[in-house]
């Protein structure tokens, strides 16, 4: 039973984490993990600075399809 | 002895898979139950990937895992993330699924179910998912560079060029006729009107929320604003109830026309991040909601597809678009069995975020299985209703009469069965004026994704409220790929234009957006307007000319993935991408050659117009309507010079890569690769260096 109990648990953390991955919730926590944040050669921006200029980059390409 | 049982179970599954296929093939008897159809591409999938993917992925590409890909080695947290790869696949699908796959196979349904349902699997498993995962693996090779910058690099300057151009035009044409299914989804439907135009000030809520109350949240904010519309949905009841409110939303084609055309302005104009951007996560969470329900649904429901495997039209005169199912089935069922857009995606964001090499096969094949899988849903979905009902709803009133019963007469006249009072009965029931004449195959699917939903969940009380959450998942992802193309578009106008004059170039200044976005959203706007104002519904004619371009873009990439699998000398297993090149230009060729000159005017542009001009020069037209005879005549010729110069560039890159390949064959040139160099992953201890990790 606790073994059952700790499978769930641990496949219901698995999929929200990538539930927030994959909608993009986790976007900054991911841009902080970076090589290139961490190596601290650039000013580390906002959550709100980040989420403007992420959107900014993301919809200047195509990225839907039809 | 493990291994003796793999192979049986595989065995199994093929055998499975061959009979209910021959079950859909060649069962003539009752109609067939849903079920053959999802065991047959189920089936068939697993078998392509887990046999053909793995041939493509160990000896034509030889993946390596040895090797560190883009998002290892730039890791900047911003287009280069190392993500999960089922996370990817999320993403990757996401982007790729758009409304083709439910719109194209709902329209090739005229041919019967057969033509559209073997294409649709045959054709992904040994065409679309092998585009997408070689285009995939070769932008990993290069840095997640585009597919232009490749045809550019490894074809020739030229290439890049005409890829670039081809990109910008299929995108005008794309952009025209999803709108257009939009206005013809959306006409005379107050309550549809209603739900669609709520989704602006929700997004618009969630856009100011996610900007300046918890930035970057986006979880929260979606779960609000799906809930939002889902209140929409329903409230969408009281207003087409409300004699006062439903007169506000009832619009006419060309008023709806009008209402896109200044929103798809303002969505590329606006920063991003207040429309567009929010509007995307509500639309991706119920785009994913509502394919996973009808898949459930088809599962639970078991419907009985009633269309014939195959109908009289296959003849080319079907009332849904003209022409033979030799070139046009293959052009209409467009991105649900293979697509050029999504070349652009697997040579965009996807190869800048997978880990390793061998997940290429799992997100660039696997993600086109799964679009091909919505594609065949949504053909079960559209031969499960009545097919007088399809009939009625997708064939324009020029065709099939003006009146109700003149329609319903000639369509019981074509084999199916249809009296006018059931469309009476369809249209209230589903809580809409009228269902005749809607073409574009959004209502048609929304009222085979109504039944399928009704069945599982309200029953009959519930059908309209099915109905009009269908067309809002329909409309709303829609406006997304609207939304989302124009703003390209408008960055790829930028680029063109600041080669002409800097500062339109430039990204940042006011006037130069302006002027870009009013530029693209004009130019698609026309098409749109153009297919709003034409007598056969518009559909008919801009669709096959999407499809054409869509599947002329996907010549290209697979004209470019072919050129660098020779430079890399894989020239024993060149078919693999030079099959579905070919079987590609002679459908797109036969296609645009018979939509420009055919002597059928009902097919060709050029003798359509021709017999317009004919009868004005005879006097055969009325007084009020030479003025719109001779838009009509304008606009045949002019989307007969657009289908010629696509052709036309498309075939320029195929000479110039003929040309390529001659000389590195015969070995006057040189081949040079422009792949990355070599770079070591650190994390090879941590993967197995095996390019089957997906098995």
């Amino acid at each position: 039973m606790r073994h059952t109990a700790t499978v769930l648990s641990r496949s219901l953390r698995r999929f929200w984490h990538g539930l927030r991955e994959w909608c993009g919730d986790a976007a900054y926590e991911s841009y902080l993990r970076s090589k290139l944040t961490r190596s601290g050669s650039c000013r580390t921006l906002t959550p709100a600075e980040f989420y403007v200029e992420q959107l900014n980059r993301r919809y200047s390409r195509p990225n839907r399809c039809c | 002895m493990k291994r003796f049982f793999v192979i049986v179970i595989w065995i199994g599954v093929a055998l499975l898979g061959a009979g209910a296929f021959g079950k859909i093939a060649f069962d003539r008897g009752e109609p067939l139950n849903a079920t053959w159809f999802v065991v047959a591409a189920v089936c068939c999938y697993l078998v392509a990937y887990r046999l053909y993917s793995a041939f493509v992925a160990a000896k034509v590409l030889a993946l390596d895992d040895t090797r560190a890909t883009p998002s290892e080695r730039y890791d900047d947290g911003r287009d280069f993330v190392p993500t999960n790869k089922w996370v990817l696949f999320g993403h990757h699908f996401a982007a790729i699924a758009g409304p083709g796959p439910l719109v194209g196979p709902t329209l090739a349904a005229q041919f019967g179910y057969l033509p559209g349902t073997l294409w649709l699997i045959a054709g992904a498993a040994l065409a679309g998912c092998v585009q997408d995962f070689v285009i995939l693996f070769c932008s990993i090779r290069r840095d997640g560079k585009s597919i232009g910058q490749m045809a550019r690099e490894e074809v020739s300057e030229r290439g890049g060029f005409i890829a670039q151009l081809a990109v910008l035009a299929i995108m005008i044409i794309l952009l025209a006729v999803v709108a257009l299914v939009v206005v013809n989804a959306l006409k005379s439907s107050p309550w549809g009107t209603f739900t669609l135009a709520m989704t602006i000030p929700i997004a618009l809520l969630l856009g100011l929320y996610l900007r300046f109350v918890r930035p970057g949240r986006v979880l929260e904010a979606s779960a609000m604003g799906v809930a939002l519309v889902l209140f929409a949905v329903v409230a969408g009841q009281w207003v087409a109830d409300s004699p006062a409110w439903a007169k506000v939303f009832t619009l006419s084609g060309a008023g709806l026309s009008v209402a896109i055309v200044v929103y798809g302005f303002a969505a590329s104009a606006l920063p991003v991040w207040l429309l567009l951007a929010p509007r995307d996560y509500l639309s991706a969470f119920i785009k994913a909601g509502a394919i996973l329900s009808l898949a459930a649904g088809i599962l639970f429901v078991r419907p009985q597809v009633l269309m014939p495997p195959l109908t009289r039209f296959v003849d080319g005169t079907g009332p849904v678009f003209a022409g033979k199912i030799f070139p046009f089935c293959f052009i209409i069922i467009a991105c649900g069995a293979i697509s050029g857009f999504h070349s652009l995606i697997s040579s965009g964001t996807t190869p800048k975020m997978i880990l390793r090499e061998s997940q290429a096969r799992l997100i660039g094949y696997g993600a086109m299985l799964l679009e091909s899988f919505v594609g065949v849903m949504a053909m079960v979905a559209a031969c499960s209703m009545t097919p007088g009902v399809y009939f009625a709803i997708n064939s324009p009133s020029a065709i099939v009469g003006a009146s109700p019963e003149a329609a319903a007469s000639t369509i019981s006249g074509w084999g199916f069965p249809l009296q006018a009072q059931t469309m009476v009965d369809a249209a209230r029931s589903v809580g809409e004026q009228t269902l005749w004449n809607r073409a574009g195959g959004a209502p048609s699917l929304a009222v085979g994704m109504a039944q399928i939903f009704s069945s599982t969940i309200g029953g009959p009380r519930l059908l309209s409220i099915w109905y009009h959450f269908a067309i809002m998942f329909e409309a709303l992802f829609i406006l997304t790929v609207l939304d989302a193309g124009t703003r390209v578009g408008r960055f790829m106008v930028q680029e063109l234009a600041g080669k002409v004059w800097k500062p339109l170039g430039r990204t940042g200044w006011m006037p130069g957006i302006l002027f870009s976005s009013a530029l693209i959203v004009a130019a698609w706007g026309y098409f749109l307007y153009q297919g709003v104002l034409d007598p056969l519904g518009g559909v008919d004619l801009l669709w096959p000319i999407f499809g054409i371009a869509n599947q002329l873009l996907a010549a290209v990439a697979l004209v470019v993935a072919t050129t660098i699998l020779l430079k890399m000398g894989r020239l024993k297993w060149i078919w693999v991408t030079l099959v579905p090149t070919a079987w590609l230009i002679a459908a797109t060729m036969t296609a645009s050659f018979q939509k420009v000159f055919s002597s059928n005017p009902a097919i060709g542009l050029l003798s359509n117009a021709a017999g317009l001009s004919a009868k004005m020069a005879g006097g055969l037209i009325p007084a009020v309507k030479i003025a719109e005879t001779h838009r009509l005549i304008f606009n045949r010729r002019f989307d007969a010079a657009v289908t010629a110069i696509l052709a036309i560039m498309i075939l320029v890159l195929i000479v110039e890569a003929l040309v390529q390949w001659h000389l590195i064959l015969s070995r006057r040139r040189e081949p040079v690769l422009h792949e990355s160099p070599y770079i070591a992953t650190r994390w090879a201890a941590e993967f197995s260096g095996t390019a089957h990790g997906d098995d």
